[in-house]
């Protein structure tokens, strides 16, 4: 009765002490950022500026590397035009070098594919697939998605090669969706004509954004002169400007509705959309949503009381007496069924030639047939084609 | 391009190709038909020796056509039609239909829906009453059952109470007679100074000691008891907690709530929500990555093998039949925390893990890592509640870390770090999602009892899942893999099913649960090809207007001819 008192003392304690804090029950627990640029070449230089200056936004606001899903498809660092090697800038000022020493792509040069980018979504990989490389997000996970690149009407393009729709875009959220796989995820993406991409998304909880509407270009913001290539996207630039100045640390209590509605035309020079009907609630719970929800690595951590629940030696002593117990009933289950078993199969030690083996058993005798008959085949038209040279002679 | 759209464009083309190999050679044999159009040349290509002769009955109306040549020229016809039909198509079909194994939908349907299974656990419970007569331990079970079942507050959860056999009578069970029963009540009567009865939980085997007055025995004929009713509410609050955490399982999930067992859903509170929103996914084996972080050079190296021999050892074998461990440890110096401020507040404590620097996640093995992270640093925490708190957090879902002040000594001996490691050991547990209440062979039991309805209720909502995507995406290809698995996941859902609050159940629900995901994250399932019907006319068009164009055009003349030769 006593241990089990101490055991229900966490419980009061958790109840007492934390409670009232937390009122929000489905509240999400983990912080995942997808960021993808989708264009190569050193012309494109703003959108891998644009991708890495958001990488490090979610960085400084504490998403850990293995939650952020970086996709690089190429390396403007190690550009051989690029004047500042081993930088990145996305400002003239060139204050900020956004390679840095500590940045971990997760996905770079020619791995960045559509096929590879879904994938990445629907957790649709192989075994050999690292942990690090994939989304490995619950229902109680955010995901901030953030695109960059080459688009038009309801297409992205990846690399020069494909391209991504807003269908499957769509299918594929709809596949996390279907499996659980986020709890709210904020869509932004910075191209031409970017508001058609989210248009075709009809999976609940989706707040998404972009940068221009159907017929309209999304624009540079600068170039720097020496890099001599624009450095960042109108769009992207005025969103981190915001994240920098309003959103400071995790404690800021800027809403998504407020960075929303910073975008102008002024500034931007394209229509930036916002889409909230995926959102139950609609815009107002939407725009409520903390920018820090999804930038963001809250943590809901829970401190211990004083007199803390640790398990003392009592239990120690308990849970060895258990592990014992077990081994010592799996011993005897063991014993028994060694003695049924070992009456009926002498024990003869049986000499085995290992044989090589091929890795792959199936249609092994089918595929011997086929080899011998293509051999016999050849075999025959070079008997018959010597013959038929020898008779013309 | 699509690969499968690649695949159609490259039938269709071989067919093209061989019309137009055909075609070009008719050309040049009727080279000279300069007043017939380029599709009738296809059709009324005369065999050899009759079209140059042709070039100079230019005026002329041609010479009446001889029987045997219209019989030919619609043989011809007929011909490419015929291949186009029985060769073209079907190899078109062939190549470009999407591969999709027959799923049994409406089971998995079912299962998602809750309809297969209805989860309603038996729970045997065994009372040994050594010293009450057969007769009278039968009656006070009957009697006992009664008032549990007047409480039925979860009929989600069913108690069955049983007489333990006679075999097993008064002597030491092993534990492994009763994998199948929850919990074993042992009655022993009491000298005549006990009042009432009293219970206590035996301390490592699920049994719980009740010992009576003698006078409470209770007879044949008696309605009711002091005993029985002291049994049922004893019983009752012992299983409180696993009731209300199963009754959050099948809110949370996916089985709609009219398949729901009656008043499941007013008993999940707060407090309970959030411990289930706090421990991690099910699996079978975890990660522990021990990190010892210092703010200086100091102290570089610790005890931490023997600790966890000695502090965490025994708790991690006691979890062996549930789950498996690795662990790996760390030291790391001059680690600057996110928060640098001395007194640290509950929002500090939130960004306090630097994970911008700290490296925490090994990526060591597919399993899921639980951090245990000791920092080094002359920090205390204040969370300005009024309320002293220790020096130690839990991160939901992700680990927890204890703040210690440097000792003088470069070298962390083991005894400094048991308070940490029995902290971790408790927080593994509560991040495990182990129960709270009862004794520790309860809390087992029931976790066992808890994971493996948990496993099969992500199991069902994974086939279903699957179920409505390969429906609602008909483009997608199902692979036979895949319904393997769903046949695979159905069997083994069913065993865990019928075995329901054993430990078999939990071994056949994690297989069910690893093949249904296996099925629905099978790796060529990538829907990742929409096509919109304009890009389809676009890759068809050039192929079949050249091939279609004659053909039809063929059909078109030979069928005017053959009404004007009827008419």
């Amino acid at each position: 009765m006593k241990l089990s008192r101490i055991l229900q003392l966490p419980v009061l304690l958790a109840s007492t002490l934390l409670a009232p804090v937390h009122h929000v029950a489905a509240e999400h627990t983990s912080n995942w950022a997808v960021l993808v640029g989708t264009s190569r070449f050193w012309f494109n230089y703003r959108h891998l500026a644009n991708v890495l200056s958001m990488y490090r936004t979610v960085k400084r606001l504490g998403i850990p590397d293995s939650q952020i899903i970086l996709m690089l498809p190429d390396d403007m660092a190690c550009n051989p035009r690029n004047a500042f090697p081993g930088t990145v800038y996305s400002n003239s000022d060139r204050a900020v070098d956004l390679y840095g020493d500590n940045i971990e792509v997760d996905y770079r040069g020619y791995e960045v594919t559509v096929e590879n980018f879904i994938r990445l979504l629907t957790d649709r990989v192989g075994d050999e697939m690292p942990r690090s490389k994939r989304l490995l997000t619950d229902d109680r996970s955010n995901i901030l998605v953030y695109m960059t690149g080459h688009g038009g009407n309801e297409f992205l393009k990846f690399q020069d090669a494909e391209e991504i729709g807003a269908f499957d875009l769509a299918d594929a959220f709809e596949q996390m969706w279907e499996k659980r796989r986020y709890h709210e995820i904020l869509f932004m993406i910075d191209t031409c004509q970017a508001n058609t991409m989210y248009s075709k998304l009809y999976s609940p909880n989706i707040i998404a954004t972009g940068s221009s509407e159907l017929d309209q270009s999304s624009y540079s913001h600068h170039a720097d002169n020496d890099v001599g290539v624009a450095v960042i996207d109108r769009y992207t630039y005025y969103n981190l400007e915001f994240l920098e100045s309003e959103v400071r640390d995790l404690s800021s209590k800027k809403t998504v509705g407020d960075l929303f509605d910073s975008y102008t035309f002024e500034k931007i020079h394209s229509h930036a959309g916002v889409r909230y009907d995926l959102f139950p609630g609609g815009a107002d719970v939407a725009r409520n949503r903390l920018l820090t929800d999804f930038f963001g690595n809250i943590q809901n951590i829970e401190v211990d009381g004083a007199k803390n629940s640790t398990v003392d030696d009592e239990m120690l002593a308990l849970s060895r007496t258990i592990a014992r117990l077990r081994v010592l009933a799996d011993q005897e289950a063991l014993e028994s069924k060694n003695a049924t078993t070992s009456a009926n199969t002498e024990t003869r030690p049986k000499k085995k030639i290992q044989l090589t083996k091929s890795l792959t058993d199936d249609n092994w005798w089918s595929k011997k047939v086929v080899g011998a008959t293509t051999l016999a085949g050849c075999v025959a038209l070079w008997t018959l084609g010597s013959y038929l040279e020898g008779s013309r002679k | 391009m699509s690969s499968s759209l690649t695949a159609r464009g490259l039938t269709d083309r071989s067919t093209t190709s061989e019309f137009e190999a055909k075609t070009t050679s008719n050309n040049a044999e009727g080279n000279g038909d300069n007043g017939i159009t380029n599709a009738a040349m296809v059709t009324t290509a005369q065999p050899n020796g009759l079209g140059p002769g042709s070039t100079t009955a230019k005026l002329k109306s041609p010479p009446p056509e001889q029987q045997s040549h219209i019989v030919r020229r619609s043989l011809i016809a007929a011909s490419f039609w015929l291949l186009v039909l029985c060769l073209g198509i079907p190899i078109w079909w062939k190549t470009t239909t999407i591969y999709r194994a027959n799923l049994p939908l409406n089971q998995m349907m079912n299962w998602a829906d809750g309809k297969s299974c209805s989860p309603v656990f038996p729970i045997r419970i065994v009372i040994e009453a050594p010293s009450l007569t057969e007769q009278e331990a039968q009656s006070l079970i009957s009697i006992t059952q009664n008032a549990l079942d007047a409480m039925h507050d979860f009929p989600g959860h069913r108690l069955r109470l049983e007489a333990a056999s006679q075999t097993s009578l008064g002597g030491i069970i092993a534990p492994h007679d009763h994998e199948n029963n929850a919990l074993i009540i042992r009655l022993t009567p009491g000298d005549i100074a006990t009042f009432e009865p009293a219970s206590s939980p035996h301390a490592h085997l699920p049994i719980f000691e009740i010992t009576y007055p003698p006078n409470s025995k209770p007879t044949p004929e008696a309605k009711s008891s002091q005993l029985a009713t002291y049994i049922a509410a004893q019983l009752r609050s012992t299983f409180a907690e696993e009731q209300a955490i199963l009754s959050y399982f099948l809110a949370t999930s996916t089985i709609s709530s009219d398949q729901q067992p009656q008043g499941s859903h007013n008993r999940i509170d707060e407090s309970l929500s959030k411990r289930m929103t706090r421990s991690m996914k099910y699996s079978g084996t975890y990660h522990l990555t021990f990190s010892l972080f210092t703010s200086g050079s100091n102290p570089s190296s610790w005890d931490i093998d023997s600790a966890i021999n000695q502090y965490l050892r025994p708790v991690l074998d006691m979890l062996k039949p549930i789950h498996n461990f690795t662990i790996d440890t760390q030291v790391q110096l001059y680690a600057v925390p996110g928060v640098q401020s001395q007194v640290l507040t509950k929002e500090d404590l939130s960004s306090f893990i630097n994970a911008a620097e700290w490296p925490l996640s090994p990526s060591i093995g597919g399993a899921p890592t639980i951090n245990f992270v000791v920092y080094m640093g002359n920090q205390t925490i204040d969370l300005y509640s009024g309320e002293e708190t220790s020096q130690s957090w839990l991160v939901p879902q992700w680990g927890s870390v204890y703040l210690l002040s440097p000792p003088a000594a470069t070298h962390v001996p083991s005894e400094f770090l048991k308070q940490p490691v029995l902290t971790f050991a408790s927080h593994l547990l509560s991040l495990l999602g182990t129960p709270q209440s009862g004794s520790l062979p309860m809390r087992l039991s029931t976790l066992t009892r808890v994971r493996s309805v948990d496993m099969l209720l992500r199991a069902s909502s994974s086939l279903g899942s699957l179920a409505r995507l390969s429906l609602a995406l008909p483009s997608i290809s199902i692979p036979p893999s895949v319904a393997d698995g769903v046949a695979k996941s159905i069997h083994h859902l069913e065993l865990a099913c019928s075995n329901l609050g054993s430990t078999k159940s939990l071994e056949h629900a994690r297989i069910a649960e690893t093949e249904a995901e296996r099925a629905f994250f099978e790796k060529s399932m990538v829907g990742q090809l929409y096509f919109p019907d304009e890009h389809k006319v676009a890759v068809y068009l050039p192929l079949l207007g050249p091939v279609g164009v004659p053909l039809f055009t063929s059909l078109v003349t030979e069928f005017k001819a053959w009404k004007t030769r009827k008419l």
